[in-house]
């Protein structure tokens, strides 16, 4: 009886649009590079793919509560420069575990800010995040000037070359953000977060407390910034105040590919995860075929474009046919 | 367990707009008060100063005799205080039984929400309207998937799943259809009996006089009166709320043979429209006629108006003076001197925080040329306006600012700037105070005296019996009866409604 609805496969399944553009992604990858699956080669895809995917996870959960966060390059800018200037490339692995904590509650603090304006003054979230963003790179900048700086090559390494039972390090961590959001889903919390990004009004006159839900979105979105920056500091190695300027945008990319809905209340981060997969298997692809790289930012427009356009594109076809 | 609630001498102020100066309410366990008022007499307030959205300005609470103060919907909630809002407090996307137990939910012992207990908790509850709704409200429907009249019920479920003491039940009743109502009343007295106390507010006089044991009445945000049901009539309960006295009777378009000739020509011939929700419609209006269509909520009367306004694609034939028509686009349709009043006003009637007089020009701006006669157009609005005793501040104001009643006024005069020769009109005096239904009911006549022809769906059987000379029942996307002279009973109306078959001449 039921019609096939896109709609209703999109509400059902967030991450659907996502995961068809990651076989199409994966099978072109596959042709120009045949090697891909190949422990190495999968291993150093997953590590670079990783602080995006953190970031998109942590910008999942604010766009699910309704608001958008574009202060999350910022944050992975001032956790970069701290662990590039305070630990250092002869730094202790202790003082390399010392810094991490303080990242962490960097992000933390940054997050709790951005959630104190929007949620508790009740200012818009694109401008406050925009806003917020200038601060934070410039917090970066005041601390590391100019690009340099670093942590120790062997911390680094645990990181790049990590592969325990032969798995990269990213499918272990995200095995865990997924599992970790899937029990958050399951919980009251989980379902404060939907109503309040589907419809804060009616969550409000239900007495669910909006202004907090709100507010722990952004300090989630901060803390996954931080551990995304993080994370990009060991990759790199080294320290540069603009390293997350153009990761904003790719994380909300991330997202609506995702499925998950900018305005809120629907979608998932399992989706947002996927979107952030396929985003970083396509910029492989185009790194190897020798392109220009600003197609790269085509590409990537064009995604999102359609990934915005689909459903209503479906909805038109079915328009015509009744 | 006994419970009283008084609110003495309220008063609530939106900006510079005083919604209530003194309003009082006073509800004990075991009865029902209804709270009357025209739209805009600040029934809403009132109650959502009672549940806590709103802070009052002034004046006093008291609960059980104590001085309480709301300061969120929780605070009240926690004293026992539940609502079923008029504007729906659903979450969309959400399932129905994610709505109805948000903040409530059942937990597991790791914290996770105990689905299958919530949906066992969910059904217990549909159990309280089973039979009234169609199959497909269930616990795991998204609600944005319902029909109104089920999210309204879905909205009733939510507050009664509170278990309350007080239960404030804000036009709970508008999109609700005949035997939805007749259950929620029986739900109603028997927690009554349960020694809940219910503040009833509605726009239905039968309805009032059906279950209030008591009444207050609110005009311009003050209280006017406030007494025993039984010792005051309708009539008199109305002049209350108006102040003029003004009680509508309705006069037919047609008032006998001297209008209703043969020489009348057929306007508009629908023949066996199918769309998504219609199985096959057919029928005939002719010049000046005024054709009620009734029925159930949700049976296809809406998409019967859509379909014939070019908004929804549709199968079958439609022709306007004999001449074969297929609008692909509204604009079509408005070519060709159609008109359409939707069903949800603020939505798709009207721009809702644009000014009335871009309100009342949408459609016709053509009309007045590039550069814009300016000077003209609000001339125009303001005839259409003073034609329509449109209440407002000026034409510059916002939609918004004004009541339901007068928000419906723009719908219509926006249409009435075109002249059209017909008029689709999707239920247009749902939640509209009685003194402006009155002045609809003169309006709708006098449209039809001067040969428009108009499709009239109402959700009100009254309104349908009182105005129109025929009414096509609708059921289940097919016309179940046509109803007209001797056999336009609301009995007729109500059985052909239900899809009893002997329901007039089908």
């Amino acid at each position: 009886m039921k019609r096939f609805s896109w709609d209703e496969l999109m509400n059902r399944y967030p991450a659907l649009f996502a995961i068809l553009l990651l076989v199409v992604a994966l099978i072109i990858n596959f042709i120009l590079q045949p090697n891909m699956f190949a422990r190495d080669t999968l291993n150093s895809n997953m590590r670079v793919f990783l602080p995006m995917i953190l970031l998109a996870a942590g910008q999942a959960i604010v766009i699910l509560g309704g608001g958008i966060d574009i202060s999350v390059g910022g944050i992975v800018s001032i956790v970069n420069t701290i662990l590039a200037t305070q630990v250092g490339l002869n730094g202790s692995p202790e003082k390399m575990w010392t810094y991490v904590f303080v990242s962490l509650g960097a992000g933390i603090l940054a997050g709790a800010i951005n959630g104190f304006f929007i949620a508790f003054l009740r200012l818009q979230p694109i401008i406050t995040t925009y806003a917020t963003s200038f601060l934070y790179v410039g917090f970066a900048l005041f601390i590391l000037p100019n690009p340099g700086g670093g942590i120790p090559a062997a911390i680094a390494n645990v990181y790049r070359n990590t592969t325990p039972l032969g798995l990269p390090l990213a499918f272990y961590v995200i095995a865990v953000v997924l599992l970790i959001w899937m029990y958050v889903r399951s919980t009251r919390f989980g379902n404060y977060l939907y109503a309040v990004g589907g419809n804060a009004e009616a969550a409000y006159e239900t007495a669910v407390p909006v202004t907090w839900v709100l507010f722990s979105t952004y300090v989630v979105s901060g803390f996954m910034a931080a551990l995304a920056g993080i994370a990009i500091t060991m990759l790199s190695g080294s320290g540069n105040a603009e390293i997350g300027v153009p990761m904003t945008l790719t994380s909300i990319t991330a997202v609506v590919i995702g499925g998950t809905a900018l305005s809120g209340g629907v979608g998932g981060v399992a989706g947002p995860v996927v979107g952030a997969i396929t985003l970083g298997i396509i910029q492989n692809i185009i790194s190897f075929s020798r392109i220009d790289t600003w197609w790269e930012t085509f590409v990537k427009a064009t995604i999102i474009v359609v990934a915005l356009a689909a459903p209503g594109i479906i909805n038109l076809l079915r328009r015509k046919k009744v | 367990m006994s419970v009283s609630l008084s609110a003495r001498n309220i008063v609530k102020r939106y900006g510079g707009v005083v919604a209530l100066s003194d309003g009082n309410l006073d509800v004990k366990s075991g009865e029902v008060v209804a709270l009357i008022g025209a739209n805009g007499s600040g029934k809403s307030t009132m109650s959502k100063v009672i549940n806590g959205v709103v802070v009052l300005d002034g004046g006093q609470l008291l609960l059980d005799d104590k001085p309480v103060r709301f300061s969120s919907p929780q605070a009240a909630r926690k004293m026992g205080i539940a609502t079923v809002f008029q504007e729906l407090s659903l979450v969309a996307k959400m399932t129905v039984a994610d709505n109805i137990w948000l903040t409530r939910e059942p937990l597991k012992p790791n914290g996770m929400i105990d689905r299958k207990v919530m949906r066992e908790q969910t059904e217990a509850l549909l159990d309280l309207f089973s039979g009234t709704f169609k199959a497909d409200l269930r616990p795991e429907t998204i609600v944005s998937d319902l029909h109104p009249d089920e999210k309204q019920i879905v909205e009733i479920l939510k507050a009664i799943s509170l278990n309350p003491r007080i239960l404030i039940l804000d036009e709970a009743t508008a999109s609700l259809d005949s035997r939805q109502v007749e259950r929620l009343f029986e739900l109603v007295r028997r927690w009554k009996e349960e020694g809940k106390a219910i503040v009833f507010v509605s726009h239905r006089m039968e309805e009032i006089f059906r279950i209030a044991d008591r009444y207050s009445v609110l005009r311009n945000g003050k209280t006017v009166g406030q007494g025993d049901i039984k010792e005051i009539t309708e009539k008199d309960l109305i002049q209350l709320m108006t102040e003029k006295e003004k009680v509508f009777q309705f006069t037919k378009a047609i008032a006998s043979e001297e209008t209703s000739g043969l020489d009348q020509q057929v306007y508009l011939e629908v023949e066996n429209l199918t769309t998504e929700t219609l199985r096959g419609i057919s029928l005939k209006v002719k010049q000046g006629e005024l054709l009620g269509i009734g029925g159930l909520q949700g049976q296809g009367q809406r998409d019967l108006l859509l379909a014939l306004f070019g908004d929804i694609p549709y199968h079958g034939t439609v022709r306007i003076k004999g001449e074969v028509v297929r609008f692909k686009h509204p604009r079509q349709a408005m070519d060709k001197k159609l008109a359409l009043v939707p069903g949800d006003r603020a939505r798709e009637g009207l721009l809702y925080i644009r000014s009335i007089l871009e309100n009342f020009l949408l459609p016709s701006w053509r009309k007045y040329g590039f550069p814009l006669k300016m000077k003209l157009a609000k001339r125009d609005a303001m005839a259409i306006s003073e034609r329509l005793s449109l209440v407002m501040s000026g034409l510059m104001a916002p939609v918004s600012s004004l009541s339901g009643g007068n928000a419906q006024k723009v719908v219509i005069g926006k249409w009435l700037l075109r002249d059209p020769d017909c008029y689709l009109l999707d239920d247009p005096t749902k939640g509209v105070d009685v003194n402006t239904k009155a002045e609809f009911y003169a309006l709708l006549t006098d449209l039809s005296r001067q040969g428009k022809s108009i499709l009239f769906y109402s959700s009100d059987d009254d309104e349908l019996i009182g105005l129109c000379d025929r009414v096509i029942v609708l059921h289940d996307g097919k016309i179940r009866a046509e109803l007209k002279g001797a056999s336009l009973t609301k009995e007729n109306l109500i059985a052909a409604s239900m899809g009893v078959s002997n329901g007039g001449e089908a």
